[in-house]
């Protein structure tokens, strides 16, 4: 048996360490860890704030998934303040969600998760005649040209489509020789190029996948640009309770929104669609098909087990979360809990989550069995979110000291993340959760009437499943399923983004400009005391915030966020989290080299500083134990 | 690896811009083209790009390793977000970024161990780009990577390199996890960059091209961007986004939006009654913007914040307007009211706003002629 620890885990968001116990023998991991490692307490910094500001304070939680946490901060307090939005600023919101998700999963895959699937230097294998061949063979056999039924094309034609000349690929690789030759390698040093899964894929995939990394490395940031015409910039745009503030006149030129501004809004939305289509779904497709072959069907953990989904893009503005107005006006109705989908569809068992769930105080929770944190002696061992206590408990590691880790303990706490439950239960969330959701709600009736969204999603599980000739309940809970689940996703994002710039102009062409309501801009329009919840399923998953407001000001702020959920540590009853479980259900080749370990773990996109800020606003002094080496153990108060 | 003598010993030859243009097989045009591109970007005259060129033919490669500290990886972001020069083109052409956790293949043990290895090897010649808070409450246990904490690694890694670049307001003065109360005792990295130069780039994020420029600046010229009193390159941090705002005649007309979405903000006009920060905020927003020119927060629509001020965060409600809690511009509630005087009582309440710019200027100018800020 042999302890294996991966700090820091790369390509991600933020501090992540893993550590696993390995049978060397046998490549199964026994064992294994998930730790977040910092912990900046924003909730705390929350309080006593304008909750108008909310947004801006808490979308500083991440600047990889920007403007997840403002959209869904604004959700929180215009439930808590009965604040229905405008139609035009409701459509900017979700184009301003659909484009963060396109981007997301883009800069995701192929520059956060390609390297554990592709090398560089195995494409110097390849034959650039070859490599331009199987560019055309992969495009002939993997895109999946699906669209929105209705949507406007704007485009003569696909401006961005694959270069598939042998002379592109000959100076590539003659480029990467260079580098490799060099010596002097950047972002591609000290990796295990040497282990044996880059051998998996022919070097022409290399290859080509290299010349994607380099070119969508330059196209992403064309793909955020309706974040900076509405709100002014990325990362981090800007937003306004009640509404945008990027007010819309056809009269001004000065105007934030006109038809020019509109036109480089919907530029963008057309290269979201054409990346999605000609790059990202035939490059995975490709990819992932050629690991099934090779018998990788493995990596699901928890998906297998339980998957968990609020619902996304509300189609027209809604009343509130809490009195269900946001639920019965869902476009992707993935909210709902499916458990046991891995032992296929006839036993998996199919939980809809509506208002109901967000007004029963037992029915989402967080535990800290495991996480540096305490709760008082009296109380529940779980609390929900209204209700959380947060007083850090930094018990350092099992082996090193409070400052120098060997190695984490296991049977103690050894995280900064707390453990999310809903029913008791951890969940893994994420774009394979939306899939599995409509898919198994979908197959049992659940869906009266399905939109044209999900049609699409249930018409790109049927494509996939033919191209991998695997049953959905088979290839969907693997760590490729997940990675593939994130490309269909892209997909359906880049639709539903034009979906909402299409509504948006038909809007103001019958005449509607409004773009804020400020008829509660006044904290004196408000009850003394208030409370709101906004749910979003973001790029990784189902998050919600949770807000209490007491003359104006906010008096408690909580956030749970996918990551957390994912990557939770254990819990005595309902055992190992996502990661965790993840992590376990993946066979690791060279113990030394745990590259399966870090690609199952990167399939989740992790966002450690999204998940490891959770802290209480309630207002509790917080206290602090430390075990410092010089100073022996302190207690400060 | 190549090598090359120094000192008689066999030391690693380090390659310039122009070897690795020559060794990628792109031609003097495009190399020239770069140049010329990097000239404007760092906001120089293009009389500068014949020093331009001579500096990316001799200057080997600079190495950059980039740390992370409490953080959104926002920064992160908006590097790669950079126009020109493009990310793609940046990291493989123009430096050498050796350790980096958004980008890099590598992770784990291997990674930590490259991590010493380009410390050793470019001692005292590699820049350190530093992104997030330093965390300082109970030794730093609450940032912890690789085993250790943060402010362990800062300080070796700091003590080490060329120059420091302090990238975002977290950097520079501890950011959002700083802000009142402060749970974890995060502040700004200078306590712990110890003698190296430092350079201080804030905002929330900072502007794509300012990012690359301030890093292509050290690598061209071997010496840190001019920078003001307070550390922040001048050619970025010099004007206030009031004094480079285009809705700055509207603020000067006494024509403001008084509510979100009314007529006046519909119509472009100045959004100090909104709250906006522009008028004490150091930043490119107005003259570069973002996105090569597409927008900043005020053309949107929404007013400045005053992401690149130390402790903005804490500055009271984003709503209350600047008088309420700095120094003073003027009444303009006076101005917007008295419309038959519009110009002679904006002129003036003006003229009170710019005492605060000029003085900056001139101490700057004092400064620039007694003494060269080289570091």
């Amino acid at each position: 048996m042999k302890h294996v620890v991966i700090d820091p885990i790369t390509r991600i968001e933020g501090h992540l360490r893993t550590e696993i116990q390995v049978d060397e023998a046998t490549g199964k991991v026994t064992d294994a860890i998930s730790s977040g490692t910092a912990w900046r307490g924003l909730e705390l910094v929350m309080q006593d704030r304008d909750p108008r500001d909310a947004w801006a304070y808490i979308q500083r939680i991440c600047g990889v998934c920007t403007s997840a946490h403002a959209l869904c901060s604004l959700r929180a307090v215009e439930d808590a303040l009965g604040i229905t939005i405008p139609k035009n600023a409701h459509y900017i919101r979700n184009i301003m969600a659909a484009t963060l998700t396109v981007h997301d999963h883009v800069v995701h895959f192929y520059h956060l998760h390609a390297l554990d699937w592709v090398s560089p230097v195995e494409a110097l294998a390849a034959d650039p005649v070859a490599a331009a061949n199987l560019q055309n063979t992969v495009l002939g056999a993997y895109r999946l040209p699906l669209h929105a039924p209705g949507t406007s094309n704007t485009e003569a034609y696909d401006h961005d489509f694959p270069k598939a000349s042998p002379q592109y690929y000959a100076e590539l690789k003659d480029k990467l020789k260079a580098i490799v030759e060099s010596g002097q390698l950047g972002i591609f040093s000290a990796n295990w190029w040497d282990h044996p899964d880059y051998k998996l894929l022919p070097p022409e995939v290399h290859l080509m996948a290299v010349g994607h990394y380099l070119e969508m490395l330059d196209k992403q940031r064309e793909l955020v640009t309706p974040h900076v015409i509405f709100g002014g910039k990325n990362p981090h745009p800007h937003y306004v309770v009640g509404g945008m503030p990027c007010s819309v006149s056809m009269q001004d030129g000065n105007a934030p929104v006109n038809t020019a501004r509109l036109d480089i809004v919907d530029r963008a939305i057309n290269l979201g669609r054409t990346l999605a289509n000609n790059f990202y779904i035939p490059d995975v497709l490709a990819i992932g098909s050629a690991y099934v072959k090779a018998g990788r069907v493995d990596g699901g953990g928890l998906a297998k087990t339980r998957v968990l989904g609020y619902g996304a893009y509300p189609i027209e503005p809604s009343a509130g979360t809490q009195n269900g107005g946001f639920f019965q006006n869902l476009l992707v109705r993935c909210n709902g809990v499916v458990e046991d989908f891995g032992k296929g569809l006839a036993a998996a068992k199919i939980y809809e989550i509506n208002e109901a769930d967000f007004n029963d105080p037992a029915v989402f929770t967080e535990g800290v069995e495991h996480a540096w944190y305490e709760y008082p002696e009296k109380g529940p061992k779980d609390r929900n979110p209204w209700d959380g206590v947060t007083s850090p408990k930094y018990t350092g590691p099992k082996d090193g000291s409070a400052t120098e880790w060997k190695a984490l303990d296991e049977g103690g706490k050894y995280s900064w993340l707390k453990t999310p439950k809903w029913r008791g239960r951890v969940c893994e969330v994420g774009p394979l959760a939306r899939y599995i959701i409509v898919y198994a709600k979908a197959q049992k009736g659940m869906l009266s009437e399905p939109t044209w969204a999900e049609k699409m999603m249930l018409d790109q599980i049927a494509a996939v499943s033919k191209v991998l000739a695997l049953a959905p309940e088979v290839w969907l809970p693997t760590m490729v399923g997940r990675t593939a689940a994130r490309a269909l996703d892209a997909q359906l994002a880049a639709e539903v983004n034009k979906f909402f710039f299409d509504k948006l102009i038909a809007n103001i062409k019958a005449g509607d400009t409004r773009m804020a309501n400020a008829e509660k801009w006044d904290p004196s329009s408000w009850p003394k005391e208030a409370k709101g919840v906004g749910l979003y399923e973001a790029p990784r998953g189902a998050l919600s915030h949770y807000i209490v407001i007491k003359d104006g000001k906010t008096a408690n702020y909580q956030c749970v966020v996918p990551t957390t959920w994912n990557a939770c540590p254990r819990d005595a009853v309902s055992g190992h989290g996502a990661y965790e479980l993840a992590m376990m259900d993946t066979h690791v080749g060279i113990p030394d080299k745990p590259l399966e370990i870090a690609r199952v773990v990167r399939s989740f996109d992790p966002c450690m500083a999204c998940s490891t800020h959770m802290f209480n606003a309630a207002g509790e002094k917080i206290r602090v134990f430390t075990t410092d080496p010089y100073a022996g153990i302190k207690v400060d108060e | 690896m190549r090598k090359e003598k120094r000192g008689g010993k066999d030391v690693e030859k380090r390659e310039s811009m122009w070897d690795v243009y020559l060794r990628r097989g792109m031609s003097r045009r495009s190399f020239v083209k770069g140049c010329v591109a990097l000239t404007s970007l760092m906001g120089l005259s293009t009389d500068m790009l014949p020093k331009v060129v001579e500096a990316a033919e001799s200057k080997p490669l600079p190495v950059v390793i980039w740390i992370h500290g409490h953080e959104c990886t926002g920064c992160d972001e908006s590097f790669i977000r950079s126009g020109a020069p493009l990310a793609s083109d940046l990291i493989l052409t123009q430096i050498a970024l050796e350790y980096d956790h958004l980008l890099a293949a590598a992770c784990g043990e291997p990674f930590e161990a490259h991590l010493e290895k380009t410390i050793e090897t470019y001692k005292g010649k590699y820049i350190l780009a530093v992104e997030g808070a330093a965390c300082t409450k109970d030794s730093g246990v609450y940032c912890m990577s690789g085993g250790h904490t943060f402010t362990e690694t800062l300080r070796r890694a700091a003590a080490n390199a060329a120059a420091v670049i302090a990238y975002g307001t977290c950097a520079v003065s501890g950011g959002i996890q700083a802000a009142n109360p402060n749970p974890t005792g995060s502040s700004g990295i200078a306590q712990f960059v110890g003698k190296t130069p430092l350079v201080n780039v804030p905002g929330c994020p900072p502007i794509p091209e300012v990012m690359t420029g301030v890093v292509m600046h050290v690598a061209l010229f071997g010496t840190i961007p001019p920078v003001d009193g307070s550390g922040q390159p001048k050619q970025f941090y010099g004007n206030r986004i009031h004094d480079t705002c285009y809705r700055r005649p509207f603020f000067d007309a006494g024509m403001f939006a008084e509510s979100y979405d009314d007529a006046g903000s519909k119509a472009g006009w100045c959004l100090y009654k909104l709250g906006c920060r522009g008028p004490e905020t150091y930043n490119s927003c107005g003259n570069l913007r973002w996105y090569q020119g597409m927008s900043y927060p005020i053309q949107s629509g929404a007013p400045c914040i005053g992401c690149s001020n130390a402790h903005f965060w804490d500055d009271g409600a984003m709503s209350e307007r600047l008088p309420k809690f700095a120094y003073p511009i003027g009444d303009v509630d006076k101005i917007g009211a008295a419309i038959a005087g519009v110009t002679a009582v904006g002129v003036a309440a003006h003229a009170a706003a710019s005492v605060v710019q000029r003085n900056k200027h001139r101490a700057e100018k004092a400064k620039e002629n007694g003494e060269q800020v080289t570091k």
